[in-house]
Order: structure tokens, then sequence, then C-alpha cells
């Protein structure tokens, strides 16, 4: 049952690019432009809202090759999960031991 | 679903942290007692998995767009509190390396997708799983399950925070985000649900092996 799961996130990190077919935003994850437009000002907490600088911001880096780095991200962040989970679990074991 | 920075009220920050904090650690007690050689990179890849299904946007007539979570299935597979804190995981790494989801709302967003997901969806495909069809209308109604909480949490800012009749944080009142996020989320729990099925049926998992909490 292991290499089955790992079939099925190979083949969809393959076909992950398909996710950028839609570039609408979900409900609620607009930008900062949409409610000037929709009510005539930014709510203050969202204008003045300090994130930290993402590193792949929206799963990409500037405009040019969407697909490489949704690719890029795709890749990256499956396997930075995949390696934190098993360093938790590693340090799981060793406490119940 | 993702709640980005600047939308919640800093006392929804801090009761939200508050609830899931003590979640996350009785959560990672939890990662210990369920964790064997097969269950190890099991884990890992269902949590990569959960982070791969969220980056097929699926466009919905209306301007809008969704995605698939992948929590119920962790939870039939592995367990909820599992679930919890993988979903809770991708969440944070979407939030720091992507910018997707707050760093301030992750407390919030691992609630929503991660805690309301997994546990609505475990317990419906418990009281469902004499049918074929159970993991689909478990991760269906998760996901349903878990835009109403978002609804709810985006709903109530303007409600508590505002200056001058001006909303200071998310702007929409509850009569607007519960219908706008549940709507939605009954097209998108389509993708949830087919997800689920699939996955869960080429996993060939038994019943007999679903885990107790």
């Amino acid at each position: 049952m292991k290499y089955k799961i790992f079939m099925i996130l190979g083949t969809l990190v393959l076909l992950v690019p398909l996710g950028l077919l839609s570039d609408s935003p979900a409900w609620g994850e607009w930008e900062s432009e949409y409610y000037m437009k929709i009510l005539g000002f930014i709510p203050k907490g969202i204008a003045d809202a300090k994130g930290i600088k993402p590193l792949l911001p929206d799963y990409s880096l500037g405009s040019s090759h969407p697909v490489l780095w949704y690719y890029v991200s795709a890749l990256l962040g499956a396997g930075l999960i995949y390696i934190i989970m098993l360093m938790l679990s590693k340090i799981g074991t060793k406490n119940a031991k | 679903m993702h709640i980005a920075d600047g939308y919640l009220s800093p006392q929804t920050v801090i009761v939200s942290f508050a609830v899931a904090t003590p979640l996350w650690i009785y959560a990672f007690k939890r990662l210990k007692s369920e964790l064997n050689e097969e269950t190890i990179p099991m884990i890992g890849a269902l949590s990569a998995l959960s982070f791969v299904i969220m980056m097929f946007n699926i466009p919905i007539p209306g301007g809008t767009s969704g995605h698939a979570v992948g929590a119920t299935l962790i939870a039939i597979l592995i367990n909820p509190w599992i679930a919890f804190i993988s979903v809770s995981l991708v969440l944070l790494i979407q939030a720091v390396i992507f910018g997707d989801g707050g760093i301030s709302a992750l407390a919030v967003n691992s609630l929503s997708m991660g805690f309301v997901a997994s546990f609505s969806g475990y317990y419906l495909f418990l009281l469902l799983k004499k049918y074929k069809f159970a993991p689909f209308i478990a991760g269906y109604l998760s996901l349903v399950a878990a835009s109403f909480f978002v609804g709810l949490v985006l709903g109530i800012q303007p409600l508590f925070w505002s200056e001058d009749g001006r909303p200071l944080y998310f702007p929409f009142g509850l009569n607007i985000s519960v219908p706008m996020m549940v709507g939605a989320h009954l097209l998108f729990g389509i993708a949830e649900g087919t997800f689920t099925q699939l996955i869960y049926m080429l996993m060939h998992k038994s019943e007999e092996r679903v885990y107790e909490v």
C-alpha cells in the first residue's frame, strides 16, 4: 500500500499545471484593490496587514514561466511537508521509547 | 478558504490560537501513538498529497475558484487527529513559503480545513461506512462544514469590529459570508468527495481497519 500512495502523489504532481487553468481568486481571497472597487475603501486591518515576505508568492516567481514555477512549488511544498512529517515522526517515536 | 493576514481582528486571532494550541499539542501526542513502519511514510505522503491537491484550483461560475483539501481522506485512512496535524502543517508551509493564507490566520485556517473538516468527515464516514459512497459523502459534507465555519468567523468581523460604520477587517457580514462560502463549497465539495472516494478505493482500505479516535 506504501508504493501506491507515492504513485498517486507523483501522478498529481505531474498534472499540477491543470490548477493554473483558473485565474479567478477564491471567495474572500481578493487583492486589496477589490475592496476599493466594491466598498470605495480598503478596511484598515487589510490595508495595514503585515505579512512575512513569502519565498514563492502565489506559487510563482515573477510572471514568467508560470508552469515551471508551479512544478517547482509542488515539488518543494510536497517535499518539505514529507520531510517535516518524517522528522516529527522521528521525534515522536524517540519520545515514546 | 485560506484567510489572509489582516482579515481577522486581533481578538479573533488570540482566541483562535488559544483554542488551536492545546489541540495541536494533543494531536502531536496522538501522532506518536499512530506511528509504525507502515504509517510513517503514509502520513508523510498523505500530507504531501493534501498540499498538492490544494493546488488544483477549480473555477466555478461567478468568478470564483476553489479546491479540495484532502482532510477527510487522511482522517479515514489514518485518524482525524493526524489529519488535523497534517493539514495544519500544509497550511503553515503554504503561509510561510507561498503566501497562501496568513500567519495570523493559521489557527483559524487549521481549525476550519484541519479540525472541522477532519472530524466531520471522520464521523460521517463512520456513520455511513456500510455504504459504498461513504467516502464521497463524508468528503463532500466535510468541506461544506469547514466552509460554514469560515463563513461564521469572517462574518462576525464587521459585526464586532467597525469604526465609524466602516469595518476594520473582513467587511462582509454573516448574511453574505455564510451563504457565499457555503454556496461555493456545495460545488467544491464534489471535488473533495470525488478525491476522497477515488483515493480511498485505490488504497483498498478494508472497513475493519478504521482506527478509533
